[in-house]
């Protein structure tokens, strides 16, 4: 097991790099002069030289690259954001916090509403609850995050004015944000545990569970719930790293200063090691998250630890 | 789970008690943007220099009017042309208890010649040193005449900072600043909030309420509903769709006031046709720019007449006949340049602004009329700020505001030969000598009248069509009183209270 989760780590390093010099590369051919854009339009043209040459942008392409990743690698240092002078880690360390929040809200609310609905869909199949949550999980899918925000707020804050419209400080105003971002994941949970739990209950162990006697809860709950679980499990982890890596339009539209729009404005403002920083760390954030997944996989799944052992 | 189920329940209630709000001892504002640094010299952006101002003072104030009064500096008094001898108030403490003295003065005018006040180059460049004649005199020596300097002191890159906290903190100086301005700093929550709370201590008029909030909202319907519900106290800016909710909103108020910023259309005298003075003319009586500005603003600011706004002093604004649309002369122009407008194609660029976009969309139509066929480029801002550079565009969507209340910023840096914000490639050698006189003089008759000849000059040479001088609108509370919004959009909470 240890060596799995070591290999796996040992994977992150071409991962990384090559994560690294894409941005790079992408943001190298950006139009656009970050030195203009951190110095404003009033530098003079002496300022901007020297800016050039402090940040070693007049470097060839490849010996940025290389320097870029030498300081990250040997001193860990991924460098100061041009805009705010502060460290990179330091300011998206500041930022995580706020999309962790708001993920593991949305994700809290996906499981609780969408494993439930799918179970029951999938038990009481062509019923009326089956077809109104289906319908209900398409509108989730195909309703774009800005659309729902911004009908969340007029609903619930401006007409019925129960919650605050933006931030992200009080618990009261996490719950709009949350909810316009769990939309999706609720439906993609609900419908995977339905079409899952349906092959599931058709398998001969839950005919065998049957047979046997055995009450209907126990074999919904136990015999066909668990082994119905596994890809809904992946599914949430997929979710849980996309939703991590900045729920970009949510944080815009909710005002939550999150990983989303400190790269946002980052990339608006030419902020190049904020940009590359904040990139590197999604990308990490997100193997490292699907690492979790694989090993509560191995938990869940008796048939994937004995392969690992 | 059961156990899990009750904690979270009893959670959800400690903290909707925790919101619960107490008496009002605490100004909410709600801003666009969060301030970029707390380092005074660090930036040139209003919602950093709006931040900036309640921490530190200037050594002089301006006033809503633009004039000045007296700041850290109690007088001054001008030894030379380039020496300015000002005498600092005793007894000033920085929020760590110091006592402010000629040696931070110094330190702080001249840190901001080092590369760390490269955004504020311009307005420091000509300071040659500051001396220090005993702890609560100092002399600013200038480089060469430039009387605009003085007034530029208003601006943040004149706060005064504390040497000692300074030095000690180095790059990381922007994120616990100590000033001696009426707040001192609390917290910072990056991209939400800064909460400043009051300095007892003050030297002037101390604040009447304790804590002040800033948050920064950019979607602007989101800072109306915050006025709305009553979550926020003050809102700034509030854009032309908001006005109405806010009009009817019996318990809110409007506050308006014209600013010095200017958005034009501007030409790239570098390239053909807009070389020719009779061309750019020609385009400018193509476009009846009173009723874009009216269509596109819905009676929010005006068309300006000359490149000095009206607000600024020296403006012969409001001396100047209206833009009007003559077509017929546009086409005398045309032909007299020898130019046919109906093979003329050109490129009108923005950048993602809604409002320019819908300018330029008119401005098309308009020009199209004459059969000039134009193509409207939108671009985001850095893009585009990299075509303005190159020189390459035809003609642009802009605008330019001014944070130091001299007609001086509001010409050199759009116009002057090679300024780093002339996208029009102006070059013309009597508007520089113009501009170097206007510098040299201080304010008076003599100097009124050279920028009284620079503007009529200004129009025509024509670099640009003038579209819209804005307004700062601010939403308040009508419980919220003392407030007034500042025409150089740096507002000030000093003399705020809450009527019970």
């Amino acid at each position: 097991m240890l060596k799995y989760i070591f290999r796996r780590i040992l994977m992150l390093i071409p991962v990384l790099l090559g994560v690294a010099f894409c941005v790079f590369t992408l943001l190298y051919f950006t139009p656009g002069d970050p030195a203009r854009m951190v110095l404003g339009d009033l530098a003079t043209d002496e300022a901007i030289k020297e800016f050039r040459d402090k940040e070693g942008l007049n470097d060839p392409f490849l010996v940025q690259f290389g320097n870029y990743v030498y300081k990250a690698v040997v001193h860990g240092d991924i460098g100061r954001s041009y805009s705010s002078k502060r460290p990179v880690m330091q300011e998206i360390l500041t930022a995580f916090p706020y999309t962790l929040k708001l993920s593991a809200f949305a994700m809290i609310i996906a499981i609780i509403i969408g494993i439930p609905c799918g179970i029951i869909s999938a038990i009481k199949q062509y019923s009326w609850f089956d077809t109104i949550t289906m319908i209900f999980a398409m509108i989730g899918l195909s309703m774009p995050v800005f659309w729902l925000g911004l009908l969340l707020i007029l609903f619930f804050a401006v007409r019925l004015r129960w919650l605050p419209s933006s931030g992200f400080s009080t618990f009261k105003a996490m719950i709009l944000p949350s909810v316009a971002l769990a939309a999706q994941s609720i439906s993609m949970v609900t419908r995977m545990t339905r079409s899952s739990m349906l092959e599931v209950i058709r398998a001969d162990y839950i005919r065998t569970a049957r047979a046997k006697g055995q009450k209907e809860s126990i074999v919904i709950g136990v015999h066909a719930l668990r082994n119905a679980l596994i890809p809904v499990v992946t599914l949430c982890g997929l979710q849980f790293g996309q939703l991590l890596s900045g729920a970009i339009l949510t944080e815009s539209i909710f005002a939550v200063p999150g990983v989303g729009r400190l790269m946002v404005n980052a990339i608006m403002s030419r902020d190049y090691p904020m940009v590359q920083g904040g990139v590197l760390f999604i990308a990490i954030t997100f193997s490292i998250v699907n690492l979790l997944v694989d090993l509560l996989y191995a938990y869940i799944d008796p048939r994937i630890k004995a392969e690992l052992k | 789970m059961r156990k899990f189920f009750t904690v979270f329940i009893a959670s959800i209630l400690v903290l909707s008690l925790a919101c619960a709000s107490s008496a009002k001892d605490t100004l909410v504002v709600a801003d666009q943007y969060d301030p970029t640094t707390l380092d005074p010299i660090g930036h040139n952006d209003y919602p950093t220099s709006r931040a900036c101002s309640h921490i530190y003072d200037t050594l002089i104030f301006l006033n809503h009017d633009g004039t000045l009064r007296p700041g850290l500096a109690e007088k001054w008094e001008f030894l030379s042309d380039t020496a300015y001898k000002m005498y600092l108030r005793k007894g000033v403490k920085f929020h760590n208890g110091d006592e402010m003295t000629a040696e931070d003065v110094k330190y702080s005018l001249e840190r901001a010649k080092t590369p760390a006040g490269s955004h504020i180059h311009t307005y420091c460049q000509d300071l040659d040193h500051v001396e220090i004649v005993d702890p609560y005199t100092v002399i600013i020596h200038l480089k060469k005449v430039n009387y605009p300097f003085f007034s530029s002191l208003v601006h943040s890159w004149g706060s005064i900072v504390c040497k000692k906290v300074v030095e000690a903190a180095g790059e990381d100086y922007g994120m616990n600043p100590i000033g001696t301005g009426p707040f001192k700093f609390k917290e910072w929550a990056k991209g939400d909030h800064y909460t400043f709370e009051r300095f007892d201590d003050y030297w002037g008029n101390k604040a009447k309420f304790k804590t002040l909030t800033v948050r920064s909202i950019p979607e602007p319907t989101n800072r109306t509903i915050e006025l709305e519900t009553g979550a926020v106290d003050i809102a700034y800016p509030v854009t032309t769709i908001e006005l109405a909710r806010i009009e009817e909103n019996p318990e809110l108020e409007l506050q308006r006031k014209v600013i010095p910023s200017t958005t034009y259309m501007g030409f790239n005298l570098t390239k053909a046709p807009f070389n020719d003075v009779r061309v750019r003319k020609a385009i400018s009586l193509l476009l009846d720019t009173v009723n874009i500005q009216r269509a596109v603003f819905r009676g929010v600011g005006q068309n300006p007449r000359s490149l000095i706004p009206e607000v600024t002093k020296y403006s012969i604004n409001n001396e100047l006949p209206a833009h009007v649309r003559d077509v017929e002369a546009a086409k005398k122009l045309f032909a007299e340049a020898g130019i046919d407008p109906t093979k003329l194609k050109i490129t009108i660029r923005s950048n993602e602004r809604k409002e320019r976009i819908d300018m330029a969309t008119i401005i098309q139509a308009q020009l199209a009329e004459v059969g000039i066929q134009s193509e409207i480029i939108q671009q985001e801002w850095g893009a585009y700020l990299s075509i303005l550079q190159q020189k390459t565009h035809d003609v642009f969507l802009l605008g330019w505001g001014l944070s130091v209340p001299d007609p001086d910023y509001a010409v050199a840096g759009l116009l002057e030969t090679n300024a780093g914000t002339n996208y029009t490639g102006t070059a013309d050698p009597k508007l520089d000598e113009m501009l170097a006189k206007g510098r040299s003089l201080p304010d008076g008759e003599e100097r009124a009248k050279v920028y009284r000849e620079m503007q009529l000059y200004i129009n025509d040479l024509c670099p640009m069509v003038y579209l819209h001088n804005d307004e700062a609108i601010a939403g308040v509370r009508k419980i919220v009183k003392g407030f007034e919004v500042d025409p150089f959009e740096v507002h000030s909470f000093r003399n705020v209270y809450f009527e019970e």
